[in-house]
């Protein structure tokens, strides 16, 4: 193994993986330097270590007692919470490139040994998340010193450095058989392996949003720490089992699990090695989704104003969005939503919607995800046409044929999760009809407001570059398009709050209001978004 | 500015070849024939239609074929020439044979229910063709289309453009490869820089190029400004 050839590909690798994702060019040219990157945590650990210590040892006692005792468990689960971390975020780093790039790893046809490849990927998933292992020691630093744990600190730095290799290592592993196994899989299973792959993209992204709930954290944590002095035979825990036997004294169970850490490592390297040199390069595999013979099919809806082209479009865009594994995102909002309110309800209990006020608190929990959602799919509508845009440029269609495909896109989503949410909310908050029929309504409005409001920051400001975790709209559209989305919501909704708030009633003047509102914001930003796709259209930008 | 000063006609069931070095504007005066660039001054006439005026009619007419063109890798090849027939607005009928047809003729029968991301570069350029033909256009407008392609489809290609030419269809034909266009155009226009160096028939080429005898390439070389290849190539090889 050529260890200058190990250190050039990772920068390589690491630069590829950032310039990638990163957005902002001043800060993908800072953190496409590893040495950059080791300076900011160092920056990172000291800082945050110093600010620590000097507020337990000059701030006032209460803060000290509130995290006595709790120094070494917390210590003890940092190697455990790295390798987690670090093989969750690469999965979903991998679930995020879009399809093209897969196969067009340049890496693949130079001069690289799979040992040094892997060697380098390894090196450059940890300064990636070499961030993570500064902020979670920085923050401990301080209570280490100040309780007089630093030996305990260190040898967490030690196996939490030992467990980014650990999880870099497994993602390397998953990276190569995934490579593998899907290949095979979506060969035989056509259809039914695309559905299967979006399902678990939508449970996985599901899984970390619930993992980042503070109830889920705090639970977690404590999961931990009682697994960790259990589960000594379940290798990812042994650096943490190490740890705590530092912070318990004993000094041989340190050597010990320290020893096996690191002999696991080097198994997972060597099988990552192994994995490498049999799936070496990615092939784009032929997936057949039927075997039937072609009969043109006759799929115009009859809606008025959607001809045949609209429907073609609309298709496309429903195909995309349900093929597409970067797409699986938009799908997971949803559920993402669902997850996020049930929780915010549980602390409810189960309250009956059945007086006014109670509707009060309803409406913004109500129409916030329908606003958001509808927002995000009718603003990435236009940029998620990626490169292959050209198409429709060079197809006769004019402006109004695509705003109407693009917005019945938005629309007959919004639709079904607006209706879907609200059955959920019915069954569990028993609303009287009246409030049933107005908030349905209300959602409905929203969802037209939001498709054009979305589609006229989408063409302002789209984004066709096919990269690793693609927004398909420019930030800056993006931060805008959604302030717009969510104040117009939240205005179409005033006049009824008014009404809860003033009469404690619903008032039929008000919420026709409303209903004018919504319209008045829909037929406006139609037409922005209509003149915006017609500026889009003139020339082409990819 | 990628193209300036470029003016020709093409006649009806004429090819034009455009021959230029990379980068010289070929694709990019392409894509303004199409009505997907505008262009900051000058217009374009397509059977008549200002291009900049009525985009929508003139893409009607258009068969277009980008270089390296980009398909919905999520769409298999059935479905996406479903769709672009649907945009073009063909009858169900219609496009049932014509799709049939093409699929037929260009070897891809078989493998149009899968996903196009399992396409080769050469399958990916066939179905781009049969996009850019599936609705009988009155004027071609082919930006390298026979790259990639296997010999056979090449051929099938070359002719198909004969036989459009025969029926009266005018085609612009970008390619690198001198002897394709010696072989299949009419007319030659030269672009270098963005701008027309020289145009007309090979012959006439050859002759304006003050070399008889001498071969296309040789002309282009020495009108593109790039005929000392030789101290080139050795310094390659050094």
């Amino acid at each position: 193994m050529r260890i200058k050839t190990v250190y050039k590909l990772a920068v390589v690798l690491t630069r590829s993986q950032i310039r990638g994702t990163q957005r902002s060019k001043t800060l993908a040219r800072i953190f496409g330097e590893p040495r950059f990157i080791i300076a900011v945590d160092l920056a990172l650990l000291i800082g945050l270590g110093f600010s620590g210590y000097l507020l337990l040892s000059k701030g006032p006692p209460f803060l000290r007692e509130a995290i006595v005792g709790m120094e070494a468990s917390a210590l003890a689960g940092v190697p455990v919470a790295i390798a987690s971390a670090v093989i969750l975020f690469g999965v979903l780093y991998e679930i995020s490139q879009p399809i093209q790039s897969l196969s067009t790893d340049i890496v693949n046809w130079l001069p690289i040994s799979p040992t040094e490849y892997v060697a380098g990927s390894t090196l450059s998933e940890s300064y990636i998340y070499s961030f993570m292992l500064s902020l979670l020691l920085g923050v401990l630093l301080g209570p280490a010193l100040i309780f007089g744990m630093g030996q305990v600190w260190l040898a967490a730095a030690l196996m939490a450095t030992i467990a980014l290799a650990i999880g870099s290592c497994v993602v390397e592993v998953l990276d190569a058989i995934t490579n593998r196994i899907s290949s095979s899989f979506y060969k035989k299973s056509g259809r039914s392996g695309m559905f299967f792959r979006l399902a678990l993209t939508i449970v996985m992204l599901v899984f970390v949003q619930l993992l980042f709930s503070g109830q889920i954290i705090g639970y977690l944590l404590q999961s931990v720490i009682q697994t960790v002095e259990i589960a000594w035979f379940i290798p990812v825990v042994w650096p943490s089992v190490a740890v705590l036997g530092v912070s318990h004294g004993n000094i041989l169970t340190f050597l010990e699990f320290a020893l096996l850490s690191a002999l696991f490592t080097l198994v997972l390297f060597e099988v990552a090695a192994n994995f490498r040199a049999r799936f070496w390069v990615p092939v784009p595999v032929a997936i057949r989704l039927s075997t039937q013979t072609y009969h043109a099919p006759r799929l115009r809806l009859h809606v008025p104003w959607i001809g045949i082209g609209e429907s073609a479009i609309l298709r496309k865009d429903m195909r995309s969005l349900t093929r597409r594994r970067e797409m699986a995102r938009f799908l997971a909002i949803p559920f993402v939503l669902a997850v996020s309110l049930g929780l915010s309800f549980f602390p409810l209990g189960g309250e009956s919607m059945s007086d006014a006020p109670g509707l009060l608190a309803i409406i913004p929990l109500y129409l916030l995800p329908i606003a958001i959602f509808v927002g995000l799919l009718s603003m990435t509508s236009i940029g998620q046409e990626g490169y292959a845009v050209w198409n429709l440029y060079a197809a006769p269609i004019n402006p109004s044929k695509l705003l109407r495909a693009k917005m019945l896109f938005a629309i007959i989503l919004g639709l079904l999760f607006g209706v879907g949410m609200l059955a959920v909310f019915s069954f569990l908050l028993r609303p009287l009809a009246t409030y049933f029929w107005v908030i349905l309504a209300l959602g409905l409005a929203v969802v037209f407001e939001e498709s054009a409001i979305g589609i006229c920051f989408g063409a302002r400001f789209p984004d066709f570059r096919e990269i690793v975790r693609s927004r398909y709209v420019g930030v800056w559209g993006s931060l805008l398009g959604m302030s717009v989305g969510i104040i117009s919501a939240m205005l179409t909704a005033f006049p009824i709050i008014i009404s809860v708030i003033r009469y404690h009633s619903i008032i039929p003047q008000l919420v026709s209001l409303s209903f004018i509102f919504a319209f008045a914001v829909f037929v406006v930003a139609s037409k922005l978004a209509n003149s915006q796709i017609k500026v889009l259209l003139q020339n082409i930008r990819t | 500015m990628a193209v300036k000063g470029v003016s020709f006609n093409v006649d009806s069931g004429q090819v034009l070849g455009l021959l230029g070095p990379n980068g010289s504007g070929k694709s990019t005066l392409m894509k303004i024939i199409v009505g997907i660039l505008r262009p900051d001054a000058g217009s374009i006439l397509v059977q008549g239609v200002n291009v900049a005026e009525d985009p929508i009619t003139v893409k009607r007419m258009v068969g277009f074929v980008p270089e390296s063109p980009r398909l919905y890798e999520f769409l298999t090849g059935i479905e996406y020439l479903d769709f672009v027939a649907d945009v073009h607005g063909l009858e169900a009928s219609v496009k049932q044979e014509r799709i049939t047809e093409f699929l037929r003729a260009l070897d891809l029968e078989g493998r149009e229910n899968e996903l196009i991301h399992g396409y080769s570069q050469g399958m990916k350029q066939k179905l781009a063709i049969i996009a850019g033909l599936l609705h009988r256009p009155q004027i071609l407008v082919l930006d390298e289309p026979l790259n990639a392609l296997d010999p056979r489809s090449a051929r099938i290609v070359k002719d198909l453009i004969h036989k459009l030419r025969d029926d009266g269809v005018p085609t612009i034909f970008s390619t690198h490869v001198l002897e394709i266009a010696d072989a299949i155009c009419d007319r030659i226009v030269i672009m270098y820089d963005g701008k027309v160096l020289e145009e007309g028939t090979s012959e006439e080429l050859r002759a304006k190029g003050g070399t008889s005898g001498s071969t296309l390439e040789e002309v282009f070389l020495k009108l593109t400004g790039t005929s000392d290849t030789r101290e080139i190539v050795e310094a390659l090889t050094r």
